[in-house]
């Protein structure tokens, strides 16, 4: 274990809002900061869905009215990063964190490391719920039960399509923007359910989506299982009815990595997994903060990349 | 300094998959029985559970042809990877019984063979827990039970003691049972590494071939009957053990076999999140009722914290032996709670249910020469098996010699240990206890709830057995087994995998054919 670094700011993550923060205190001068990202590169979730020619933006955010792909949204982030001095720590993972010394614990290609700081900002990001945690529990654990990430992963990544006929539960933005790629890499029309008695995705999404398809929706359906015994063959409701496919798409509603608080001991709320907050985006440790989805919700880009830069308006003020 | 890399020992034993072109490489795959040798085997077991393995690994010991054979992708995918993961103490059994023996044997054994086999076991020790008068008044009957079956570190804690032990213990605990010797374990990786140390001393091991039948041969004399597997080909056998779990009995109709009656038992569990490992201190155990032994709340191993099983019995052949109900997990959270203090709000990674193979006729049944000379079964193994594996191998062995006319010289280059470097395994990582010999790809991070490498899983991918599918690695090293099940890194564990072994990204299975990660049929295409 090599001797500890000392850096005045520590960000965790290096999606929109990790890039935010360190965006932001380095227009304030503050230094040396360091950003931990545990991927190959920066960016975040978005940097995973990326821009092809006639492709579906299956990450899409309006900015003045015009789509703009995850990968065009995170690039221009991670440019504005580059303009700065911060310190950047690839392909290396916060593995523990000790909040009353402000000690992070680093596995990377070099091995374990640990880094100091007098303040820290967690800028984890989010995943989407598993079975397990929407409450599924009915049912055998089966293969293709995947999640967004899996169909930009299968479908831009190699060609393959991850069902052939889908069931897609939730009915966000994201779920949407499935049903649109998997639609146009060749599936049959989703079956799309959600506990929801009419889509949670506003009518401009559904719109938008429409050249792509038209899901078979159902709403006020609350699933409670997967069918299938070695690969799932479709949802199974709460009121006994199937939902038949060739595997489920998990999508939206995310859960916030707060993994690293919740087992070093800063105030998480459980089940749910939320930070407990002692004021603005503070946490229940002096000089820890944080941004972004993993303060819970759903928030597009860059919504979480401004609260970055006012989350380092705020450590700005604590190192005061 | 510890090295790492793969345990490569020299492997005598042979190693197929039973699989369709494209889903292995070609040289690991089944094709015709010549690829085993022509010559009949001593002894073919059929069942790669922790039974089976764990006799595989005892019977490597001495000069003898021995081919392991099971219809699933990986050993131990059976009831054996789906229970409580505990190493009983046999303070419950029946005294006098079998179990009873099997037990107490192995209790003695687990320290030694967990050694031996590089697979950790920690002895935490179980506390019965009563939380009513009634189950109170039963303590005492429990602990003279214990001692007969010779457990005679049990003995009786009062509320006070339990709560200074427990102090997330439930307010309604009103005694208990201290049993010293209940201990954790790695329930996969035993039956993995009894089948590693098997194949290195010469056992043969086939995968993915079902026994649909048998021929018997003719006596007089050691006749020589034959297995024969769904696809056709023929395997040569002087004596057959049937220790197929809940399929022992369409197994044992295919020679006669004698009369028992087994049905799946469900066992449904909730496997809560590490945040949930400090609420316990000991192994927590409901006061058995008659017809079940309740919900015990278990730290596991890998530092998470399960609570089941439910008791529920289905007919043989339902598939829903091993799928988790609504109702049945809400019976798991219920006991458990009863027990244990703030459970109901911890989170939960999984849910999941073994079937353990209840039999009419009891636990631990034996029978030599059933149905034919040679042949053996052993069913009935329900809730001890993993535990008394290694005794029961034992007893098995000494009941071949004497019924079957098994003869055993000891092969002097056997070996009955995985030696120490034998990696990967969770419990030792690279980067660990000043362990800085690691390679740069053993600090990259692929599944990152685990904070398991790229490198451990390409090293898992080289093991003896060859691992080939995604629950086969997840067995070894724990990737998938995290709080995001999958959702971080199921495509780049897929691209290792693929780029390693050469098998292509549309062939690759969660547990063998049939279960392919992404729509069937598709051939990938490179953009
Ligand atoms: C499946 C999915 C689909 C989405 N689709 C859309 C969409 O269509 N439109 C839209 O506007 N928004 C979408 N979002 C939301 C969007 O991703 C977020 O608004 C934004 O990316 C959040 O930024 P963030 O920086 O908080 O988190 P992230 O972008 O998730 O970044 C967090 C970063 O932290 C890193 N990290 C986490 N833990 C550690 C650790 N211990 N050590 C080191 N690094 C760590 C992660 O690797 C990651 O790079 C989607 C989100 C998800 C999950
Ligand atoms: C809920 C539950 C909790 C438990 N808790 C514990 C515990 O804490 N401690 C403990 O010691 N024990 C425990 N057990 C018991 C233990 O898991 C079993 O006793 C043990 O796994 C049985 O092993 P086995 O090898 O007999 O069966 P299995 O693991 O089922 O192996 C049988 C194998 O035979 C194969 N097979 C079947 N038919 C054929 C065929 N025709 N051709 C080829 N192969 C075939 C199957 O594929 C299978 O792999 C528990 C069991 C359950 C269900």
């Amino acid at each position: 274990m090599s001797g500890g670094q000392h850096f005045k700011v520590a960000i965790i993550g290096g999606g929109p809002a990790g890039i935010g923060v360190a965006v932001g205190l380095a227009k304030r001068g503050i230094g040396p900061v360091v950003l931990i990202e545990r991927r190959a590169g920066v960016g975040g979730t978005p940097m995973g869905y990326r821009k092809k020619p006639g492709g579906v933006p299956t990450f899409v955010e309006w900015t003045r009215g015009r789509v703009v792909f995850g990968e065009e949204l995170a690039g221009r982030m991670a440019k504005r990063l580059a303009k700065t001095d911060t310190t950047i720590r690839l392909s290396a993972q916060v593995t523990q964190i000790d909040p009353a010394e402000k000690r992070l614990t680093l596995l990377g290609r070099e091995g374990v490391c640990d880094v100091t700081a007098d303040a820290v900002v967690l800028a984890a990001g989010a995943r989407e719920q598993t079975p397990a945690e929407k409450g599924w529990l009915a049912g055998a654990r089966t293969a293709r039960i995947g999640f967004t990430r899996h169909i930009t992963g299968w479908l831009d990544g190699h060609g393959l399509l991850p069902a052939r006929k889908p069931v897609v539960v939730g009915s966000d933005l994201i779920a949407y923007s499935v049903a649109a790629k998997l639609r146009a890499a060749g599936s049959d029309e989703p079956v799309m359910i959600d506990r929801r008695r009419s889509p949670s995705a506003g009518l401009f999404e559904r719109l938008f989506f429409r050249r792509w398809t038209r899901p078979d929706w159902s709403g006020d359906v609350t699933a409670a299982g997967i069918k299938g015994d070695r690969s799932a063959a479709g949802v199974q409701s709460s009121d006994g009815q199937d939902w038949h496919g060739d595997g489920v798409m998990i999508c939206g509603e995310l859960v916030p990595n707060t993994e690293l608080a919740l087992l070093g001991g800063l105030a998480v709320e459980l089940p749910s997994r939320q930070l407990q907050l002692a004021r603005g985006q503070a946490l229940s440790e002096p000089g820890w903060f944080a941004a972004g989805n993993v303060l819970g919700g759903f928030h597009g880009a860059q919504w979480c990349y401004f609260n970055g830069r006012q989350a380092a308006r705020r450590v700005a003020n604590f190192l005061k | 300094m510890t090295q790492f890399g793969t345990w490569q020992p020299k492997i005598r034993g042979k190693l197929f998959y039973n699989w369709p072109q494209g889903a292995c490489e070609e040289a690991l795959r089944f094709t015709s029985a010549g690829q085993l040798g022509g010559e009949p085997y001593d002894v073919v077991i059929v069942g790669a559970g922790v039974v089976g393995c764990g006799l595989a690994y005892r019977l490597s010991q001495y000069d003898l042809r021995v081919l392991l054979v099971d219809r699933l992708h990986d050993v131990g995918e059976g009831t054996s990877k789906a229970n409580s993961a505990l190493i009983h103490s046999g303070y419950d059994a029946k005294p006098g019984s079998l179990e009873s023996k099997l037990l107490h044997e192995a209790e003695a054994d687990w320290p030694g063979l967990a050694a031996r086999l590089k697979i950790p076991l920690d002895p935490i020790g179980g506390i019965m827990m009563a939380v009513t008068d009634e189950q109170e008044r039963q303590l005492e009957a429990a602990e003279k039970n214990a001692h007969a079956n010779r457990a005679i570190d049990v003995r009786i804690l009062s509320a006070a003691e339990i709560r200074e032990r427990e102090p997330n213990a439930s307010p309604d605990v009103r005694g208990g049972l201290l049993v010293p010797s209940e201990s954790l374990v790695d329930p996969f990786m035993a039956s993995i590494a009894y089948a590693e140390i098997a194949l290195a001393n010469g056992v043969d091991i086939l995968l993915g071939a079902d026994i649909a039948g048998v021929e018997l041969g003719q006596p007089p004399g050691a006749p020589l009957h034959h297995l024969v597997t769904a696809d056709g080909p023929r395997l040569p056998a002087r004596r057959i053990v049937n220790a197929a779990g809940l399929g022992s009995r369409r197994l044992a109709d295919g020679y006669g076999g004698g009369a028992f009656d087994i049905n799946p038992r469900r066992g449904q569990f909730l496997l809560f999140d590490k945040s949930a490992r400090p609420l316990v201190q000991h192994i927590l155990l409901p006061v058995p009722t008659a017809h079940t032994k309740g919900v015990l709340v278990a730290p596991t191993i890998f530092g998470n914290l399960l609570a089941g099983p439910t008791a529920e019995d289905l007919p043989l052949n339902d598939p829903a032996a091993t799928h988790t109900t609504v109702e049945g997990i809400r019976r798991v959270l219920e006991g458990g709670s009863r027990l244990v203090d703030g459970l109901a709000r911890q989170p939960v990674i999984a849910t999941y249910a073994g079937a353990r193979c209840a039999c009419s006729q009891g636990s631990y049944v034996i029978r030599h020469n059933d149905g034919a000379p040679g042949i053996v079964t052993i069913t009935g193994v329900r809730s001890t098996g993993l535990t008394a594996s290694i005794s029961l191998a034992r007893h098995l062995i000494d009941g071949m010699q004497k019924e079957l006319g098994l003869e055993l010289s000891p092969d002097s280059a056997a070996l009955d240990s995985r030696p120490d470097s034998a990696w990967p395994g969770w419990w030792r990582r690279p980067f660990e206890n000043g362990a800085t010999d690691a390679r740069a790809d053993h600090g990259c991070a692929v599944c990152f709830c685990e904070v398991i490498s790229g490198g451990e899983i390409r090293a898992a991918l080289d093991s003896p057995l060859k691992p080939r599918t995604m629950d086969a690695l997840k067995r070894r090293t724990r990737v998938l087994s995290g709080r995001c099940q999958g959702f971080d890194c199921q495509v780049s564990l897929a691209e290792i995998v693929s780029g390693h072994t050469g098998i292509g990204m549309a062939q690759l299975t969660k547990n063998g054919p049939g279960s392919e990660l992404v729509a069937p049929g598709q051939a990938e295409f490179t953009a």
